[in-house]
C-alpha cells in the first residue's frame, strides 16, 4: 500500500485515529482496491469502530497487491506520529503512508512546514479480519442531527457516567444515565434529557422504546463528528440489538456499532414503570401538591425507611454489572475468537452482548450452539496451558 | 514596618546585593533549568550564574548578567552558596507571578555571606514579603571541559521547530540520537521507541536554520531522560545552538529574551550515552 | 413537606451558580436549610472536616421568583436536608443559559432535590433537563445540631485584603508548608507567615482597616489590646486555600476575626448573601466544655447599630 494524503485530509484522518483511541487499544487496517478500512475493538467487544476512506480521500492511493491482506498496531504509536491535533493543520503539508508487508512495517512520512520532514516506522503484526455484522437499513429507529446537538447532550452527563439510555416517543427523545442497582441508584444523580424531534433532521421512529449503551464509545465518535461537522445519525431498534452511529461523506464512511443492555436488565431498572421519558416532570401540570415527601420524614423518625415506602417493586434478581463484565473480558486479553451474530443463549449474567464478528466464522450448529461463557472457558484454559509449559 | 530601613542600615554587611524591578526577570529563566532541587549560585561583578547538575551527565547554566539588575552589588570577587531551587522559585512567584502589564513584583536579593540565609524582599501592590532560604555548603560543579575549538558540528536553530519535536517525543526510547552530517540527512532526531523508530529530519536550507556549519558526519545519542528537561528552556527561548564536539558531548545553548527584551543565556551540557562508544 | 422555587433571570441563575460552587468548593457535604425566606448551607464543627464550620445564608427573595414552602408543621415551617453541593453545582453548570430553572424536593427513588431547567433549542420546542439529586431529609430532632454559630470572642478583627492576592499567597506557600500563622492587630496590619526547616516566608499586608463592631463588643477582649499588638491563630493552610479557592467574585465584605491561639473566623458578605468560615488553631485540640464568650452578628450585617 502506498497512498498520499494532503491538506485538510491529514486533520480528518488524525482525527479518526483519535476517535478510534477512545474505543480499542489496537488498529486493524485493511487497505482494499476501492477503500481503506481503519478498525478497532474495545477489550471486551461490546463496541467496534470503523472508518472507510474511499481512493478520492487521498491525492494518491495504491491497494495491496494482495486483497485480503490486513494487519494491526498498537493506536497509541499511530496516534503518537499525529501527537498534536492543533498544529497538524498549521505544520503539516502531507502524509504519505506505505505499507512494507515483507519488513512489517508501517511508514508515516509528514512533510511539515519549513521542510522538516518526521518519519515514523511502525512495526505491525498479523492478524484476523475484524468485522462486525450489523445492518443499519434494518433498524426501525432512525435519528438524524448536527454534531452540536449531540456534543450539547453528553455535556449534560459527567464523565463519570458510563452508560446512558435513549427512550423515544413519536415526538421526543430523551437521553438519561442508566444507573444499575437500587443502593447505587439512591446515591446517583440521574440526569435526563428531553429533547424535541424537531430539533433533528431526521427523526424516524417505528418502534418507541429504550436502548442503554456506553457514553464512551459515542464520545469517541461525537469527537470526530464535531471537528468534521457531519450530520450523526443514530439506527438502533429493541434492546439487546446494537445502536450503530453513523457519518457518510462522499469518500468517507464511518459507522460505530455499540452492543446495548437486553431487555431484561431493562426491567431490572425500575424507573421504567415510574417515569416514562415523554412524561418529563417539567411538562406536567403543577406537582406541588404531588410531592409531598411527609412519609420519608416518617419513616427516617422510626427508622423504617428501608422497607421501601419509595413504591419501588419488590426484590430483583442481582445482576453482574458491566463494569464486572468488561474486566473479565479485558483480563483475558488477546480473544480473537470469533462468534455468531445471530441468536445465541447468553450466560445468565451477561449483559452487553458481545458483538462479533460474523465473516470467518463456521457456520456449523457446534458454533452457534457455543455460549459465550463456554468460548471464555477454553481462552483462559489455552492461556492456562502456556503458564504451565513455562514451569 | 521596620523593614525599608532594616535593609537599607543592612547594605554594608551584605556580601551581595541584587534589586529587580521585574522579578520574573529571574524567576523565568530560572525556571527553565528547574529538574532538581539543588542549585548552585555563582555570583561575580559579571552577574550571576546558576547551576543544576544531574547524575554527572548533565549540567545546566543559566546566565543572568549584572546589567539586567537595577542594582547588583558585589563585595568579594566570587560569591557562592547552594540553595533549594523549587523553594526559591515558589518564593520568586509568592505574588502569583502575574503577567498582567503594569503589575510587576521588585525583588531586593541579599547574602550575608557564608552560613547565613539567602533573604529575599519581595514587594507587589504595597505588599512586601520576606523570605528567608537557608543556603547549604557549595559543592564544586563538575567542568565539562567543552571547548569551542573542539567543535566538530553546529547548528543554530530557531527554537519554535524544535519545540515541536521535543513535545513529541517518543518517551518509550531510551536515548536520543542526534544526526548532524554535512550531507543527508543533515540534521536528525531520531527515538528508537516500543513500537518502532521516529526521525525528525531539518534541512540545512530551512528557513528555521540559521547557521549550518557541519564538518564531519556525527552521530550521538543521548539518555532520554537527561535531555528531556531541556524542553522546558526551548519553551522559553528564541533560539537553540546545537554543538557536538569530538569527544561526543553535546551543548545546547539557548538564547531568552526577557519581559524587557534583554538577552539572557541558558545552556545545557550532556554526555554521550556510553553504549554507543562501544558499538 | 414540600418545597418548590422557581427562577427565570439569568443573572440570579449565575449569581446562585457561584454561591453553590463556593459551597462545593469547601465542602463535599453538606445541610441545607429551607426557611420561607432564607436558604442556609451548612457545615457544621465534625471532626471529620478537621473541625471546621461553615454558615452561608441567602435570603429567597433576591433570586427566586416563587418560593413555596411548607415545612415540618406549621411552628416549624423549615426543612433541612443533607446533600453533596457537588452535585447540585453540576446541575445548575448544565443549566447555565436555561430560561428558566425550578428546584423542587420529590419523591423519587429517594428523597430528591430536583433541579428542572427548560434550555433554549434550535427548534420552537425546548430542550428538557432534570437532575435529581438524592438528598437526606434530617429529622426534626436533630435540627437542633444546627445553630447559627455566634461570633467568638475575638481579639482582633481585620478587613481582608483583595482575596486574589491572598489566594497567590496561600498558594505559594502552601507548597512550602502544611501550617500558616495568621497574625493581625488593630493598628490595619495582617501577617501571613509559614517557617519550615528549610525556609521562612512572611508576607505583611498594612492599611487594612479594622471593622467596628456594635455595642456588646466593646466589653469584649479586643478592646483592651494595645493596637499594635498581633493576635495570631495556626492553621492547616489547606483549609484557607479552599476557602479563598472557592472565592470566583470578590466579596463587597471580607474580614477575620482572630480569637487568640484559638481560631480565625472569617465572614465575606456579598450584598444578599453572608458566608462565614471557621478554621481552628492547629492541631484540632477541641477542648471540651469550653465554650467562648459570644458577640451577636446581625444577618452578616457589621457596623454600629443606631
Amino acid at each position: 500500500m502506498d497512498c498520499m494524503v494532503t491538506g485538510g485530509h491529514v486533520k480528518v484522518l488524525a482525527t479518526a485515529i483519535h476517535s478510534l483511541s477512545r474505543i480499542g487499544e489496537d488498529l486493524y487496517l485493511q487497505p482494499q482496491e476501492d477503500e481503506l478500512a481503519l478498525r478497532t475493538v474495545n477489550s471486551s467487544h461490546s463496541a467496534y469502530a470503523c472508518f472507510l476512506f474511499s481512493p478520492p480521500f487521498f491525492q494518491q492511493y495504491s491497494s495491496c497487491k494482495s486483497p485480503t491482506f490486513h494487519c494491526k498496531m498498537a493506536i497509541k504509536c499511530v496516534q503518537a506520529v499525529f501527537r498534536s491535533l492543533s498544529s497538524l493543520e498549521k505544520m503539516v503539508e502531507r502524509c504519505r503512508i506505505q505499507l512494507n508487508s515483507e519488513k512489517s512495517r508501517l511508514t508515516f512520512t509528514l512533510h511539515c512546514k519549513h521542510g522538516l520532514l518526521k518519519t515514523h516506522n511502525l512495526s505491525i503484526q498479523d492478524c484476523e479480519s475484524l468485522q462486525a455484522v450489523f445492518n443499519k437499513e434494518s433498524c426501525a429507529n432512525v435519528l438524524r442531527a448536527q454534531p452540536r446537538l449531540l456534543v450539547e447532550t453528553v455535556l449534560h452527563f459527567p464523565t463519570s457516567v458510563e452508560e446512558v439510555s435513549v427512550s423515544v416517543s413519536s415526538e421526543r427523545v430523551c437521553f438519561r444515565n442508566h444507573v444499575e442497582e437500587e443502593a447505587e441508584q439512591s446515591k446517583a444523580v440521574l440526569t435526563e434529557l428531553s429533547l424535541s424531534a424537531k430539533e433533528f433532521e431526521q427523526f424516524t421512529v417505528g418502534c418507541p422504546g429504550r436502548v442503554t449503551f456506553c457514553l464512551k464509545e459515542m464520545r469517541g465518535l461525537l469527537m470526530f463528528a464535531e471537528s468534521s461537522g457531519l450530520p450523526v445519525s443514530l439506527h438502533f431498534d429493541e434492546p439487546g440489538r446494537p445502536v450503530i452511529l453513523s457519518l457518510t461523506e462522499s469518500v468517507l464512511e464511518v459507522n460505530f456499532v455499540l452492543a446495548t443492555l437486553s431487555e431484561d436488565s431493562h426491567l431490572c431498572n425500575h424507573f421504567n414503570n415510574s417515569t416514562e421519558c415523554h412524561q418529563n416532570p417539567a411538562l406536567l401540570p403543577d406537582d406541588f401538591m404531588n410531592d409531598d415527601i411527609d412519609s420519608y420524614l416518617i419513616a427516617m423518625e422510626t427508622s423504617e425507611l428501608a422497607s421501601g415506602g419509595s413504591g419501588c417493586p419488590p426484590t430483583l434478581p442481582r445482576k453482574a454489572s458491566m463494569g464486572q463484565l468488561r474486566a473479565r473480558a479485558s483480563s483475558e486479553g488477546e480473544e480473537e475468537e470469533e462468534e455468531e451474530e445471530e441468536e445465541m443463549r447468553r450466560p445468565p449474567n451477561e449483559k452487553f452482548r458481545s458483538l462479533f464478528f460474523g465473516s470467518m466464522l463456521p457456520t456449523s450448529s457446534q458454533a452457534t450452539n457455543q455460549t459465550l461463557r463456554t468460548q471464555e472457558v477454553l481462552a483462559s484454559d489455552s492461556e492456562n496451558e502456556e503458564e504451565d509449559s513455562s514451569f | 514596618m521596620p523593614l525599608s530601613t532594616q535593609s537599607e542600615a543592612g547594605d554594608e554587611r551584605y556580601v551581595l546585593v541584587a534589586s529587580l524591578d521585574n522579578v520574573r526577570n529571574l524567576s523565568n529563566i530560572l525556571k527553565a533549568i528547574t529538574f532538581k532541587d539543588h542549585a548552585l549560585f555563582n555570583a561575580t561583578p559579571n552577574g550571576l550564574k546558576v547551576t543544576v547538575e544531574d547524575s554527572k551527565c548533565l549540567q545546566a547554566n543559566a546566565f543572568i548578567q549584572a546589567e539586567i539588575f537595577q542594582e547588583f552589588t558585589i563585595q568579594e570577587d566570587s560569591v557562592s552558596f547552594q540553595v533549594n531551587l523549587t523553594v526559591l522559585l515558589d518564593c520568586l512567584t509568592i505574588f502569583g507571578g502575574s503577567t498582567t502589564p503594569g503589575v510587576t513584583t521588585a525583588l531586593r536579593m541579599c547574602y550575608n555571606g557564608y552560613g547565613y540565609p539567602l533573604t529575599l524582599f519581595l514587594e507587589e501592590g504595597g505588599v512586601v514579603t520576606v523570605c528567608k532560604i537557608n543556603t547549604e555548603e557549595p559543592e564544586d560543579p563538575i567542568d565539562f571541559e567543552f571547548c569551542s575549538t573542539n567543535v566538530t558540528n553546529k547548528v543554530i536553530l530557531q527554537s519554535d521547530s524544535l519545540r515541536e519535536a521535543f513535545s513529541e517525543l517518543d518517551m518509550t526510547s531510551e536515548i536520543l540520537q542526534i544526526t548532524m552530517s554535512p550531507s543527508q540527512p543533515y540534521f536528525r532526531l531520531s527515538t528508537f521507541g516500543n513500537s518502532g523508530n521516529a526521525h525528525y529530519d531539518y534541512p540545512k536550507d530551512s528557513d528555521m536554520m540559521e547557521l549550518f556549519q557541519c564538518t564531519k558526519t556525527q552521530t550521538n545519542r543521548y539518555k532520554m531522560s537527561l535531555l528531556k528537561p531541556s524542553t522546558k528552556a526551548l519553551a522559553l527561548s528564541c533560539k537553540v545552538s546545537v554543538r557536538t564536539d569530538t569527544r561526543g558531548f553535546l551543548s545546547l545553548q539557548y538564547l531568552v529574551r526577557n519581559d524587557d527584551g534583554q538577552i539572557c543565556f541558558v545552556e545545557y551540557y550532556c554526555c554521550p550515552d556510553e553504549e554507543v562508544e562501544e558499538e | 413537606m414540600k418545597f418548590r422555587a422557581k427562577m427565570v433571570d439569568v443573572g440570579c441563575l449565575n449569581h446562585f451558580t457561584r454561591v453553590v460552587n463556593t459551597i462545593s468548593k469547601l465542602t463535599k457535604t453538606c445541610t441545607l436549610r429551607l426557611t420561607t425566606d432564607n436558604l442556609f448551607f451548612m457545615l457544621s464543627d465534625k471532626v471529620a472536616n478537621g473541625g471546621v464550620s461553615m454558615w452561608c445564608e441567602l435570603s429567597q427573595a433576591n433570586f427566586f421568583d416563587e418560593f413555596q414552602l411548607e415545612g415540618v408543621s406549621a411552628e416549624a415551617n423549615e426543612i433541612y436536608l443533607e446533600l453533596q453541593p457537588e452535585y447540585m453545582s453540576r446541575a445548575l453548570k448544565t443549566a447555565q443559559n436555561a430560561k428558566s430553572l425550578k428546584i423542587k424536593l420529590t419523591k423519587k427513588h429517594c428523597p430528591c432535590l430536583t433541579v428542572a431547567a427548560e434550555l433554549p433549542s434550535v427548534s420552537s420546542v425546548s430542550r428538557l433537563v432534570t437532575h435529581d439529586i438524592p438528598v437526606d431529609v434530617i429529622p426534626r430532632r436533630l435540627w437542633q445540631d444546627f445553630k447559627e454559630p455566634s461570633v467568638p470572642d475575638f481579639d482582633v478583627s481585620i478587613y481582608l485584603p483583595p482575596l486574589k492576592t491572598m489566594k497567590n499567597v496561600v498558594d505559594r506557600m502552601k507548597n512550602l508548608s502544611n501550617q500558616l500563622v495568621v497574625e493581625a492587630n488593630r493598628n490595619g496590619e495582617m501577617n501571613l507567615k509559614i517557617e519550615t526547616d528549610l525556609v521562612s516566608v512572611s508576607t505583611h499586608f498594612k492599611d487594612l482597616g479594622n471593622p467596628t463592631w456594635s455595642d456588646d463588643a466593646s466589653q469584649g477582649q479586643s478592646q483592651g489590646r494595645a493596637p499594635e499588638a498581633m493576635a495570631h491563630a495556626r492553621v492547616d493552610i489547606k483549609k484557607l486555600q479552599q476557602l479563598l479557592a472557592g472565592q470566583q467574585v470578590n466579596p463587597s465584605k471580607a474580614m477575620c476575626n482572630i480569637v487568640n491561639k484559638r481560631m480565625l473566623h472569617f465572614i465575606l458578605l456579598h450584598e444578599d448573601v453572608s458566608l462565614q468560615y471557621f478554621i481552628p488553631q492547629w492541631p484540632e485540640k477541641r477542648i471540651l466544655g469550653y465554650k467562648t464568650p459570644e458577640k451577636h452578628l446581625n444577618s452578616g450585617s457589621v457596623g454600629r447599630k443606631p
